[in-house]
């Protein structure tokens, strides 16, 4: 099967423009864990801060464009994996092992479709 | 066959076969829909044919054939290339006992419905229901919720366990820990529903007897593991008491005042087997103690020998280091306040967070206790109050009534 592993963590502890010595830190975590997961890694890569984001949305048919995430929360989307995993154990396994710098969270969710 | 003996048939086979399927199939839904119309071929045939030789792989034979099918029509509904025949059932599969044909899954089954991925309140609810076979109705009454709700609750767990790709397998040593401990705490969950209602007539009683069988089930099928064994030997221990739980009013008994005389024996037996097994496996986990505990009091032959308080702290004092809970403080103040005061144990229950526990009865009948007796009766009175608004089941209502009018005033 393949998984989204998506990442959220505090956007703050990496900087204002995310390029704080704690992204640095972190960028070389995520090197190695991707040279780990080898063929398995399908994609994924960081995401800028939600100072970045800008959303659409759709309410009765009419497009409008906003600043800021989806969302404003505790902790937000900082990056994702696309993973490939026999199941939902081999892919916990795999994100147990994503790393966070402080607290924070993985969601595993499971792509649509037949992969 | 009368309808009882088919229903009997159909339960005492159907873990053992819907595992199985389970585990063949990978789907929970087309298991449990084979194994259902297995059981509705065998209503129509076994009362004019006769019962077959060996009902269960009867039952198998028939349910396994119909997931085939069905899983056939469903790939031609979804216009998808059928997958790889599945072995066929040789000449040899009809040649060998039902233990062989059916081969046990249980376990898997065990760990797929426990998974931590499942909604913690679906859990044990799936557990009941595809491992010790209990109706969805039977489930409903007993978790004090609409049947509707329940059966909602059990469509969305298996649809998650179907979309997540919760696997049908025995965890990896790296996961072993924390998913047996899953599955420890669902069939704990799965007890409590049993036990909390002291008079054993409400809608929990009925599947207490099918506690005992799912923990038996775990420990002969996980005999290394002291928590599973411990687990064992406390839903033991408890429903040996059973007969003791009431007076001939109607009204609890605290553990410290039932007839050691009326509790039942046999069972209590069984439990200290388990349990010298657990403790001869090491080391000492939270469901051991808890179940040391248990044998402590069950050692005791009458109501004239000294209860055994001081071993009892002394084990508390242990489970505390393991298991910090509000559940585990408040037991321990109960054998504090016999080893060394009611006022000392109500010292350390102040140190709790009385508005995180005011929705949880024991907090008040256990501070309603100690106020009592450290002779503060109007701080008494109002905790009496508390803990019987919050709506307790009839016979600790009665009990707790019954202490509060002693106060007198």
């Amino acid at each position: 099967m393949q998984y989204a592993l998506l990442i959220y963590e505090d956007e703050g502890i990496y900087g204002p423009d995310k390029n704080g010595p704690a992204m640095q830190q972190i960028v070389a975590k995520h090197m190695a864990f991707s040279r780990e997961l080898g063929a398995s890694r399908l994609g994924g890569s960081g995401l800028k801060g939600t100072a970045a984001a800008t959303t659409i949305r759709t309410r009765n048919g009419a497009k409008t464009v906003h600043d800021g995430p989806f969302a404003e929360t505790k902790e937000q989307l900082g990056g994702f994996y696309l993973i490939e995993a026999p199941d939902l154990d081999a892919a916990i396994a795999t994100a147990k092992k994503v790393p966070v710098l402080q607290d924070g969270a993985i969601e595993i969710r499971p792509l649509l479709g037949p992969g | 066959m009368s309808t009882l003996a088919l229903d009997r048939a159909f339960r005492e086979a159907g873990s053992r076969i819907i595992a199985a399927l389970a585990a063949r199939y990978r789907d929970l839904d087309i298991a449990e829909e084979a194994f259902a119309e297995a059981c509705a071929r065998a209503s129509d045939r076994w009362p004019q044919e006769g019962t077959p030789r060996d009902p269960a792989a009867w039952l198998y034979r028939v349910a396994d054939r119909s997931a085939l099918d069905g899983l056939r029509r469903r790939r031609t509904r979804q216009r998808l290339a059928p997958d790889p025949p599945l072995p066929e059932a040789t000449a040899e599969d009809a040649m060998v006992d039902d233990a062989k044909l059916i081969p046990d899954e249980r376990l898997r089954l065990i760990f797929v419905c426990c998974h931590p991925a499942v909604a913690a309140d679906a859990r044990a609810a799936l557990t009941l229901r595809l491992v010790c076979g209990l109706s969805t109705a039977e489930i409903a009454r007993a978790f004090l919720v609409s049947e509707p709700t329940l059966a909602q609750r059990l469509v969305r767990a298996k649809r998650k366990i179907a979309d997540a790709g919760v696997p049908f397998e025995i965890p990896r040593p790296d996961a072993w820990p924390e998913r047996l401990d899953s599955v420890l705490s669902t069939v704990e969950v799965a007890y409590a529903k049993a036990h909390e209602d002291a008079a054993g007539a409400g809608p929990h009683a009925a599947y207490a007897s099918e506690m005992l069988g799912l923990t038996r089930v775990l420990a002969e099928l996980l005999p290394q593991e002291p928590e599973a064994l411990a687990l064992a030997a406390l839903v033991r221990y408890a429903e040996a008491r059973r007969p003791a739980r009431l007076d001939e009013y109607g009204a609890m008994v605290p553990l410290s005042e039932q007839d050691p005389a009326l509790w039942r024996r046999p069972l209590i037996d069984e439990a200290e087997a388990y349990l010298k097994r657990a403790a001869a496996l090491d080391p000492a986990g939270p469901r051991s103690l808890q179940a040391a505990i248990h044998s402590a009091w069950c050692a005791r032959r009458s109501l004239a020998e000294p209860a055994p308080w001081p071993v009892v702290l002394k084990l508390y004092d242990a489970l505390l280091t393991l298991r910090d809970d509000p559940v585990t403080r408040l037991n321990r103040a109960v054998a504090v306040a016999e080893m060394a005061g009611a006022e000392v144990a109500l010292g350390e229950i102040e140190g709790l967070d009385a508005d995180a526990l005011a929705g949880f009865p024991p907090y008040h009948a256990v501070r309603a206790d100690l106020l009592r007796r450290s002779g503060r009766l109007d701080d008494a009175r109002a905790a009496y109050a508390a803990v019987l608004a919050l709506d307790p089941p009839p016979a600790e209502r009665l009990w707790l009534e019954q202490r509060m009018s002693s106060l007198g005033g």
